[in-house]
């Protein structure tokens, strides 16, 4: 008897020790984390170190001249004369991003205007930093039959789409808004899936609608048994915010020359791409898996500018209808002082 | 008596087990190891309870979690059923004719190695847009361990069991039933539990991925709770998550645990 309960408390015992290593574990990291914000802190160390999130596409361009010209790193050291190891992590969501900024891995990061909003109403601690891209979006149908909202409203017709709350989704809202209708009405057809499986699913068949943006509009453009309902088309166009960068507060206030340096250097490469639009294509098809034609072509199709635009107006929409809980009280609330636009 | 004592140690130790956990869970919530946003990514236990009570009552986009399990309740039951059944079917024949059993052998050897959500593009082309496709990947997901698993139970039925079977006159079908598969039970016990575990897997992953609005469940709602921030309900959500899994595993596999394996002094 005395042996068994001997011997449930050795487990306890292992149960205690096994977790406490796994919370010990958690503490090096964070300490970890902590000491690379140190080093951004004291800018009079050897190196500061800058940890970037991005994802992955033609909207996202400059990124990829960034990267390949070592902008960042330039910038730094004119302003500083000191050097700054930039690390790049490809991830797969805004919301992938959120989280790591908020744990404090990742510094600065660049994602859709919507999940930005989100983060910087729930309080992730990080503000809009610039404009990146603005981009064309279209709802493209293969039925014949539907030519307006009406005929899909209260229909069985699906749509796909990114994912449920996705930009996409929100443009969707805005442009049943826009025509008078319920920006919810077309909730219950939505089917989420990824841009390349809804373009297959729409030109298979299974799904009589996609809402996509560039470049897989331009792909569904040119099929003939394919045409556009216009609505979304010009509920949110290539001149208004699609992706936006956004830095942490914490680097932001603790080290001000790498901010300026990563500002500057996104400024540098927005230029660049516009005025070298084909160097550009030749520097950013291989990221993005294009031919340089395409790449090109995407390209002239896209608008990359550091202002944003009709940011604020995207956030009310969003506490209006729903897709946040609280709205920011102002332009200010939503990005850092040297961003321009509205 | 014997036999009651330990179980009340077996639920004192998992009890002590569980509790310390949760222990360390609100030490590290609480001391802020997480950094300065640590209520965000690592809520303490009373907002994760204050979140799991919000989900079934406000749920999301005005629909309560209730509503969300019970749509993947049903394409889970849907696929699992189809899976069991198909398993059956597939290691069954694979005993009756050796053409078949090689095949077999290969597709669960290729098949099984494949991620659900890979074949998501294939999927859609063929079965269209509709919850078919989580039903699909649910099957994909139980089938194969499950095959495998009855496929070795009825390899590992001893010949001289399967000779005095044929002696008393079964072949075919009933010899399958009448040797091989009381034979087999343990084996096919733990490919249940297996291709339960599986399929609740596949299940979410699929849902998270791919999300008919018509038809929403847990996965799409834990997404959904992950993309606007709410870290606490998407925990409370993985809670929900564990409870359905225990509820599973101590109310109904291990009963028929009890009634065939256990009782027949196949497995202690």
């Amino acid at each position: 008897m005395k042996n068994k309960i001997l011997k449930t408390m050795a487990v306890c015992m292992m149960a205690v020790l096994l977790a406490g290593c796994g919370s010990s574990d958690q503490a090096k990291e964070t300490s970890g984390g902590q000491k690379e914000a140190g080093q951004e802190q004291n800018a009079d160390g050897e190196a500061a170190t800058l940890n970037l999130a991005y994802q992955y596409g033609v909207a996202y361009a400059p990124l990829s001249i960034v990267k390949e010209q070592e902008l960042i790193e330039k910038a730094y050291e004119e302003a500083t004369g000191k050097k700054v190891t930039v690390t790049w992590n490809q991830m797969s969501s805004g919301a992938d991003i959120n989280t790591g900024i908020s744990a404090g891995s990742i510094d600065a990061g660049f994602m859709g205007a919507a999940p930005a909003i989100t983060g910087v109403t729930k309080g992730v601690g990080y503000k809009i930093f610039t404009n990146l891209s603005g981009q064309e979006h279209g709802l493209m149908t293969n039925d014949a039959n539907i030519k307006s909202f009406d005929d899909l409203i209260g229909s069985s017709n699906q749509i796909a789409l990114v994912n449920i709350g996705s930009i996409q989704h929100i443009l969707l809202a805005m442009a049943l808004e826009n025509a008078g209708y319920d920006p919810h009405a077309l909730d219950a057809n939505i089917v989420a899936m990824a841009h390349p499986d809804g373009m297959a699913a729409l030109e298979s068949g299974n799904a009589s609608c996609h809402l996509t943006s560039n470049p897989y509009i331009f792909k569904e453009r040119q099929e003939e048994n394919l045409h556009e309902i216009m609505d979304v088309t010009q509920a949110w166009g290539i001149d208004d915010s699609f992706i936006v960068g956004v830095a942490s507060e914490t680097m932001h206030d603790n080290d001000p020359d790498l901010y300026q340096a990563l500002c500057s250097a996104i400024e540098k490469a927005v230029n660049y791409i516009n005025d070298n639009q084909e160097e550009a294509a030749k520097i950013t098809c291989e990221f993005d898996g294009n031919s340089e034609q395409e790449e090109l072509e995407y390209i002239q199709k896209s608008k990359y500018t550091i202002e944003t635009s009709n940011l604020f107006e995207l956030a009310s929409f969003m506490a209006r209808t729903e897709f946040i809980e609280s709205a920011p009280e102002s332009y200010e609330a939503l990005v850092f002082d040297n961003v321009s636009g509205n | 008596m014997n036999d009651k004592n330990r179980q009340i140690h077996a639920f004192a130790a998992r009890a002590v087990f569980v509790i310390v956990l949760l222990l360390i869970w609100e030490y590290v919530a609480k001391s802020g190891m997480m950094g300065e946003k640590s209520e965000l990514i690592f809520p303490s236990l009373e907002a994760i309870g204050d979140a799991f009570i919000r989900n079934f009552i406000q749920g999301y986009a005005g629909i309560s979690l209730w509503v969300y399990i019970g749509n993947s309740m049903k394409l889970l039951l849907e696929g699992l059923l189809i899976g069991v059944v198909l398993a059956f079917l597939l290691s069954g024949l694979s005993m009756v004719s050796k053409i078949f059993y090689d095949i077999c052998n290969l597709v669960i050897s290729v098949f099984d190695l494949l991620p659900g959500v890979a074949l998501l593009p294939v999927v859609i082309i063929i079965f269209g847009v509709k919850p078919g496709v989580i039903v699909f990947l649910v099957v994909h997901a139980v089938l194969w361990p499950m095959s495998r698993n009855v496929l070795d139970g009825f390899l590992a039925v001893p010949q001289i069991y399967v000779e005095a079977g044929m002696n008393m006159g079964l072949k075919g079908a009933s010899l399958l039933w009448g040797v091989y598969f009381p034979a087999a039970t343990s084996y096919i016990v733990s490919g249940l539990k297996v291709g339960w575990a599986r399929a609740w897997r596949g299940l979410l992953s699929a849902e998270m991925i791919f999300g008919v609005a018509s038809c929403p469940g847990i996965g799409l709602f834990i997404n959904q709770m992950r993309t606007n921030m709410n870290n606490a309900e998407m925990y409370a959500t993985l809670v929900v998550i564990i409870m359905i899994g225990l509820v599973v595993q101590y109310g109904v596999l291990s009963p028929i645990e009890k009634c065939t394996v256990k009782k027949w002094g196949m497995s202690r």
